[in-house]
């Protein structure tokens, strides 16, 4: 259990890291990649909704608490999308290695526009439909792109930190 | 059977996570910076400040090397010696390169901050946003330093933004070219002056223009500096790039680009805090 939670807080923390330092530089079009999002949705595929949803929600609150903005949001977007994820798992009846790649995508795209509707319903500065979509629209993208590279070290953490593995991918 | 309690646990850890999220938005909403949130906050930023800084300190470098081979030309096998010995010279180079204008922009902060009224430390950018919606920086400066919330932040160029949170050695900068951001500014030359937003990665917009004053793409504008206000008088912010006039309009609507790149900042200068008592 303790291994569990401390491979969940290191994952979590070395996203954050990246996100603010490496990948801050290496932008895609003006956008940085959602690490926490990527991780939340992989964990999601690997361990079902329950996993999803515990990692969404600790990394989402880990991402808050350096933010800007009123603290929760992204836990809440994180823990739906976490727990929707894991749900979702269970209807693929025969995944692909694209499955991962598709989910971050789409997933990163949908949990950033939830994420600031959330913002902009609580009185945040919108920052406008457009440029709003275009950055959730690339973020997805770039997502999508690191997943490869980086969906066999999280299945490996993933596997480690459990006592029995659910699913093979 | 057991599916379906497996089902109800998942729900119900859901329900709980989601409830926990939402307490959490309720009580920092109501609170702000006051409420025992915003001390998590700075306690977070306590503990990722570190750890960016060595995460900064070694991937910048290794970042130039990498770039640099990345543009090296293709070239033949039997040429790898010689390309080899070409990236390490690029490489040191580009490092050379780099040293120089950091060195640089340290000389031009240190006329900057001799220059300046306020007592002014300068900070190291150790980390950017987390976010793509929040257009800030992390500086290694905190209230140790005698930086606090609402601390002006500027660059060799001009205004940067405010520290919008504090930690006792590091704290969050809020750039002007945030949504959230509003600066009090004035036209250099018709010495107007105008609310300044920022709109992230496009030109700031200056509200408040009287559609009769003049106003050409170009133009120098800079802090207004009201009496009591944040951010010291006549610190340069940018030039007017762009002007679109609407007679129908009751102000002028002028677009502002930033004096400061803000992808390529290193050094910034904090404003400190005026001693309590």
């Amino acid at each position: 259990m303790l291994r569990r939670v401390l491979s969940i807080v290191l994952v979590v923390l070395t996203a954050l890291l990246l996100q603010t330092t490496v990948f801050a530089e290496i932008q895609l079009f003006g956008a940085k990649p959602e690490l926490v999002f990527l991780v939340t949705i992989v964990f999601a595929l690997l361990e079902g909704p329950e996993g999803g949803a515990v990692v969404g929600f600790t990394g989402g609150m880990a991402q808050d608490f350096l933010l800007n903005q009123p603290k929760g949001i992204t836990a809440l977007t994180l823990t739906l999308l976490g727990y929707g994820v894991g749900l979702l798992r269970t209807y693929i009846v025969s995944p692909s290695p694209a499955t991962p790649t598709l989910l971050v995508g789409l997933g990163t795209f949908g949990g950033i526009l939830f994420e600031r509707l959330v913002a902009f319903l609580l009185g945040e500065v919108a920052t406008g439909l457009l440029l709003t979509v275009r950055v959730a629209l690339l973020t997805g993208v770039y997502g999508a792109v690191l997943t490869p590279l980086l969906f066999p070290i999280l299945r490996r953490v993933s596997g480690r930190s459990r006592p029995e593995r659910v699913v093979r991918w | 059977m057991a599916l379906s309690g497996r089902t109800r646990n998942a729900r119900l850890l859901v329900i709980v996570l989601v409830s926990a999220s939402l307490a959490t938005i309720t009580v920092d909403y109501r609170q702000g910076e006051s409420g025992p949130l915003a001390g998590v906050g700075r306690a977070a930023l306590e503990v990722m400040a570190p750890l960016q800084a060595a995460v900064s300190r070694v991937t910048r470098p290794v970042g130039d090397v990498l770039s640099t081979l990345v543009r090296l030309p293709e070239v033949r096998s039997e040429n790898e010696r010689l390309r080899a010995e070409l990236a390490r010279a690029r490489a040191q180079l580009a490092q050379q390169a780099s040293l120089e204008a950091r060195y640089e922009e340290l000389v031009r902060l240190l006329d900057l901050q001799e220059a300046l009224d306020p007592p002014t430390v300068t900070a190291v950018v150790i980390g950017s946003g987390v976010s793509n919606f929040e257009w800030t920086i992390t500086v290694d400066k905190g209230t140790d330093d005698g930086v606090g919330v609402g601390s002006p932040v500027l660059a060799s160029a001009g205004l940067v933004g405010r520290v919008v949170k504090a930690s006792a050695t590091s704290s969050l900068v809020e750039l002007i070219i945030d949504p959230d951001a509003q600066v009090a500014a004035r036209l250099a030359t018709s010495r107007q002056t105008g609310l300044l937003q920022g709109q992230g990665e496009d030109d700031l917009r200056m509200r408040g223009v009287d559609p009769a004053t003049p106003v050409e793409a170009g133009e120098p504008v800079e802090t207004a500096g009201y009496q009591g206000g944040l951010y010291p008088p006549g610190i340069p912010i940018g030039v007017v790039s762009r002007v679109v006039e609407n007679p129908a309009a009751l102000e002028k609507l002028v677009l502002v680009r930033p004096a400061v790149d803000f992808s390529t900042l290193e050094f910034v200068l904090v404003v400190k805090q005026p001693a309590e008592g």
